[in-house]
């Protein structure tokens, strides 16, 4: 099978490698929001989890991330996240429920975005966490997008499979 | 949306667009950013009236007032009038767009739908008029427009009446 067409935001880098130098410096910037000092990189992977779900993107869900360490969202609390009921639940730290809230709000729309729902964040992550928030879910927001219309290419445009850079 | 900035920019402005903005907060990602929006102005495999076509397309969708104002003057030079970048709206189709820019604003379009998705209808017009190399310097350069124009909303502070028309050298926002 073409690999454009399972491609998920998590390897989406080197289906646009021909693009050249804007897709590497894409995928530079992809990388450094995985070490960084304002969100771990579990609660970042429960973003992108809330981001897939609200996008209805079944092969972003099961997609392993290379970037969270294994083991660490695992269990009741990742099929939490996957049902959509973080905010409810007992088992999400406040600063956890604040960030993954924002998701949400964001995943709908941007300008929906609640003051008191941004202020939250902000109490725990600080504004340079909060603008990295953003920043990070606009591109994992991007990258599932660009999957899923890359993964309809690979399965409607014959001989799309060489446009795959492995 | 938030009348309210939610972020501060930084203490000291350098002139640059993108690091004077609240962007600027986040030393970890500003770098890249910068460096990513110079890459998709200079780089790319398609011309800058097509990328403008799509950055428009992107920022009428998105609302972003500032975003809306903006024309990247190598675009300008490229040919995108202002009455051409006027036809960029819910009646492109039937407009004196050309046959590419027709397919790069349904492009977009297939981007930033919820959930996004090619139909097969697009995809073959797509593969008879772009490379694959091509198309996926469109879907860098959308994901960088669409990325930053939603981040501007997220921060919040934006107008809500329009803005005049402000054209804006690369070098405004890639130095």
């Amino acid at each position: 099978m073409d690999a454009a067409a399972s491609a998920t935001s998590l390897d989406l880098d080197r289906h646009l490698a021909r693009a050249g130098s804007p897709a590497a410096s894409f995928a530079r910037l992809w990388q450094s929001l995985w070490v960084q000092p304002y969100v771990t990189p579990a609660l970042l992977e429960m973003c992108r989890l809330t981001l897939a779900r609200l996008h209805q993107d079944e092969r972003e869900l099961a997609a392993p991330n290379p970037h969270v360490e294994p083991g660490t969202l695992t269990g009741e609390r990742l099929r939490i996240v996957l049902a959509g009921g973080t905010l409810k639940s007992p088992l999400f730290s406040p600063a956890e429920k604040a960030v993954l809230l924002f998701t949400e709000c964001y995943g709908l729309d941007p300008q929906s975005i609640a003051d008191d729902v941004a202020d939250a964040v902000k109490d725990h992550l600080g504004e340079p966490g909060l603008v990295f928030l953003i920043e990070a879910l606009g591109c994992i927001d991007g990258r599932i997008r660009t999957a899923r219309c890359l993964r309809d290419l690979a399965r409607l445009v014959p001989g799309w499979e060489g446009a795959d850079v492995r | 949306m938030s009348a309210k900035p939610r972020a501060s920019a930084p203490p000291t402005l350098t002139g640059n667009t993108i690091r004077d903005s609240a962007l600027g907060r986040v030393p970890e990602t500003l770098g890249e950013i910068v460096a990513l929006n110079a890459a998709v102005w200079q780089r790319s495999l398609v011309s800058p009236t097509l990328l403008e076509v799509i950055r428009l397309r992107n920022a009428r969708t998105v609302n972003c007032v500032y975003c809306k104002a903006v024309r990247y003057e190598v675009a300008r030079a490229d040919g995108l009038s202002e009455a051409r970048a006027a036809m960029i709206d819910e009646n492109y189709a039937a407009s004196a767009l050309s046959e590419r820019e027709k397919l790069a604003v349904a492009l977009a379009d297939a981007y930033l739908g919820f959930p996004a998705g090619v139909t097969a209808q697009l995809a073959a017009r797509l593969a008879r008029e772009f490379s694959p190399e091509q198309i996926a310097s469109l879907f860098v350069a959308l994901m960088t427009f669409n990325f930053t124009s939603r981040t501007a909303v997220s921060i919040g502070g934006m107008p809500e009446d329009p803005l005049p028309v402000m054209l804006l050298p690369v070098s405004a926002t890639s130095a």
